[in-house]
């Protein structure tokens, strides 16, 4: 008699955490996983996905068989006669330019993220100072590509519609084409992206300065510690797990860049980047097995960044 | 039955008699009226769906071609119109696709299994010069019906600017180049040019590359560049490419030089020539130009302010020819077939004034000055070439923009047209 009676809805048989689990692992594998296997399979298929990609070669011609669409989305751009045109080809290419977008728009809007986060830390109006750099995070991204489009506008008349282009005209210089002069209009483009980015490191940042035990801070004061000092040897490292989540955050956000570029350049005058070269392939090319090819190039580029976001967070997790 | 028929041969009867009173007039409307045989045994009452991209003014166009078909044979139409591919595709995969549809050349290579053959359906091959069929047919099959076309092979110009200036439009090719050096010596600005265009950046470039093809090399080799047997690095192609940088990538030539002409958009370089003062002296720019400055400068007046030329020296044109395809074959699509290749359609056509009827009898028929003026270069052309760029498959018409963004952003030419004619052998293997 001693024996408690256990009420019925405790026990649970082997399937019922796989009931509860079921329906978000239908919209899962419908939403997920099956277009990931479909865009896998079309990756090695030719063009409208009737046969395989081995069809599509040309004789005469370098070929990987099943793997031609990687050929393309790995060669096509590089011309690898030389050393000189390798090198100048590949800093034109999409792959070129998203490294020249993971580099300096990583560094730039954590960077300044920072920067603004420990200025704002110290100013009675901080909240409205956070506001104004957080604001153009709100713009759409392809509202602000057109913003700054007109910002960089190049014209060909003696008024210059465009801002820089009225500044640099009205000091007395020549107008500049900055989205059609190659090498300058990427970085043209990367500044966009800076702006419209760094309020959202700031934020987090930020978050994670304000959480820096204030008695570290002050003991380190008392001990003489410049300001200097205590950012970089205190400040920096307490926050440094936060600052390492929001840098692979942002990588893989530049990763898969696509809307700054296409509304202001295109891709073109040389700014492509991956994800702006697969939707060419795939919507104006019309090449199912060649854009699908560069998307898995694109997964395998942003995969290792999401296993090492996982385990920070996993880590960050455990010390809880 | 044969009641409803007596009762329109008796309308037609009718119509016809008053056609005949109201051929003195000087009106020239055409006749509403087409034979009963033209029915092709449709019964009133049977439905015809139709499927197109156009909408306003060009749907009522459209009705107003088709009304004979209605008002004769008693046909209702069924219309649906959409600018969605997607539409079409999946009405056809499901195995219900529209009677006909005007669509895309492209469309007759991907439903060449689907489509009916147009001389089955009745329509008469005489209507058409062999350079519009030619595309139209997959594999030996007719399979699209050339239904409307409109030419890019023209220069837009300020007549008034002209006569302030003293220039006159040139009748040769050496006739516009020393224009041109004419212009340059005054210090006007003969060109507004303009390869903006978002991610088809590049299209204006080159339709202006192959009209220069077409005067220095003529239609032959055009389609032989889209058929693959001429490469894209040909040295043709780099003289025209020559000619088209020289005027391109000039400061004196063109308004902002190279820089001027790949940030500009094709829009804004359209304006250029009309602004006040104008910034350039012509355009070089589709039939559509001639709506935008409309649309941009109300106040100015077709054939004084604004008016076009076709490029003086080209052996043939380029532009667009829209096909009709048909998916079932019913009395009612056999009747519109014949209809609409038949010289009373094609005059139709012509009157309504919807661009350019590839069908022969157009000629004579219309009304627009603008149509007048592209209709004697239309009807008179030794060939007609679509856009190099669209009728290569598997990504050349961008290779091909690349090459000439490339290629005035300071590229090496000979790199740049390699590069397109991978793509163009790639394509055509």
């Amino acid at each position: 008699m001693a024996a408690r009676a256990v009420p019925n809805i405790m026990k649970q048989g082997k399937l019922a955490p796989w009931l509860y689990l079921l329906p978000a692992l239908l919209v899962m594998g419908f939403f997920i996983v099956y277009p990931m296997i479909n865009t896998i399979s079309l990756s090695f298929s030719n063009k409208d996905g009737t046969a395989s990609a081995a069809t599509t070669c040309v004789e005469g011609r370098t070929c990987w068989g099943i793997f031609e669409n990687y050929r393309y989305a790995l060669t096509a751009e590089i011309d690898s006669s030389s050393v000189g045109s390798f090198w100048s080809s590949f800093w034109r290419s999409s792959y070129g330019n998203t490294l020249k977008w993971i580099v300096l728009m990583v560094s730039g809007t954590v960077g300044l993220g920072l920067l603004f986060a420990v200025l704002a830390d110290r100013v009675k109006y901080e909240a409205l100072a956070k506001a104004i750099i957080f604001m153009p995070m709100a713009v759409s991204f392809v509202g602000a590509g057109i913003i700054w489009k007109f910002v960089y506008d190049f014209g060909t008349q003696q008024v210059q519609i465009g801002l820089l282009n009225a500044i640099i005209t009205g000091l007395g210089f020549e107008p500049v084409a900055f989205l059609s002069v190659p090498q300058l209009n990427t970085i043209a483009l990367i500044v966009v992206g800076v702006w419209i980015w760094t309020g959202f490191c700031m934020t987090i940042l930020s978050a994670a300065i304000k959480s820096v035990p204030d008695e570290i801070l002050e003991a380190a004061r008392v001990d003489g510690a410049t300001e200097m000092t205590v950012f970089w040897r205190i400040m920096v490292p307490i926050i440094s797990p936060t600052i390492m989540v929001v840098i692979t955050t942002m990588v893989i956000n530049v990763l898969k860049l696509f809307d700054i570029v296409y509304v202001m350049t295109g891709g073109n005058f040389g700014t492509d980047v991956i994800a702006n070269r697969m939707y060419t392939e795939m919507y104006v090319n019309f090449n199912v097995g060649r854009g699908t090819a560069v998307a898995v190039v694109l997964v395998l580029a942003i995969i290792p960044f999401i296993y090492f976001n996982i385990k920070r967070f996993l880590a960050q997790e455990e010390i809880r | 039955m044969s009641k409803m028929l007596k009762l329109f041969t008796g309308l037609l009867l009718v119509s016809l008699v008053l056609a005949a009173c109201g051929g003195t007039a000087t009106e020239t409307m055409p006749e509403e009226t087409i034979s009963d045989e033209m029915c092709m045994g449709a019964a009133p009452g049977d439905e015809l769906s139709l499927l197109y991209q156009w909408s306003g003014q060009e749907e009522e166009r459209l009705n107003q071609i088709l009304q004979p078909l209605v008002d004769t044979c008693g046909i209702v139409l069924k219309p649906e119109s959409t600018r969605d591919q997607a539409l079409l595709d999946t009405r056809v995969q499901a195995g219900t696709p529209p009677d006909v549809a005007f669509w895309q050349v492209t469309q007759l290579v991907q439903y060449q299994d689907q489509l009916q053959a147009m001389d089955e359906l009745g329509a008469d091959r005489a209507s058409y010069s062999d350079f519009f069929l030619d595309p139209m047919t997959i594999n030996g099959r007719w399979l699209g019906l050339p239904i409307k076309a409109d030419i890019k092979t023209i220069i837009w110009y300020s007549p008034a600017t002209f006569d302030a200036l003293g220039y006159s439009v040139p009748t040769t090719w050496d006739e516009l180049d020393a224009l041109v050096e004419q212009m340059v010596a005054d210090g006007n600005v003969p060109w507004s040019m303009g390869l903006e265009s978002g991610d088809a950046t590049g299209w204006t470039g080159s339709d202006f590359i192959q009209d220069i093809l077409l005067v220095q090399q003529g239609p032959d080799y055009v389609n032989g560049l889209i058929d693959g047997s001429i490469p894209y690095d040909d040295a043709g192609v780099a003289q025209a490419y020559e000619t088209y940088g020289k005027w391109a990538k000039d400061p004196a030539y063109t308004v902002g030089g190279a820089q001027g002409t790949l940030s500009t958009a094709f829009l804004a370089a359209i304006y250029k020539p009309f602004s006040d003062p104008p910034e350039a002296m012509m355009v070089k720019q589709s039939g559509f130009a001639g709506g935008e400055v409309k649309t941009q400068f109300p106040d100015l007046v077709y054939g004084t302010d604004y008016d076009f030329f076709v490029v003086p020296g080209a052996q043939g044109l380029q532009g667009g020819v829209e096909p009709m395809m048909a998916f079932n074959d019913t009395p009612a699509v056999r009747a519109l077939v014949t209809y609409l290749a038949s010289p009373e359609g094609g005059a139709a056509w012509a009157a309504a004034g919807f661009d350019l009827s590839p069908n022969k009898n157009g000629e004579g028929n219309y009304t627009d000055p603008a149509l007048i003026k592209k209709a004697e270069a239309f009807y008179n052309t030794q060939g007609f070439t679509p856009d190099i760029g669209d009728s290569i498959p598997g990504g050349f018409g961008s290779a091909e923009w690349t090459a000439i963004v490339d290629f005035l952003n300071d590229g090496d030419l000979a790199t740049a047209l390699a590069q397109a004619a991978a793509v163009q052998a790639e394509a055509l293997k």
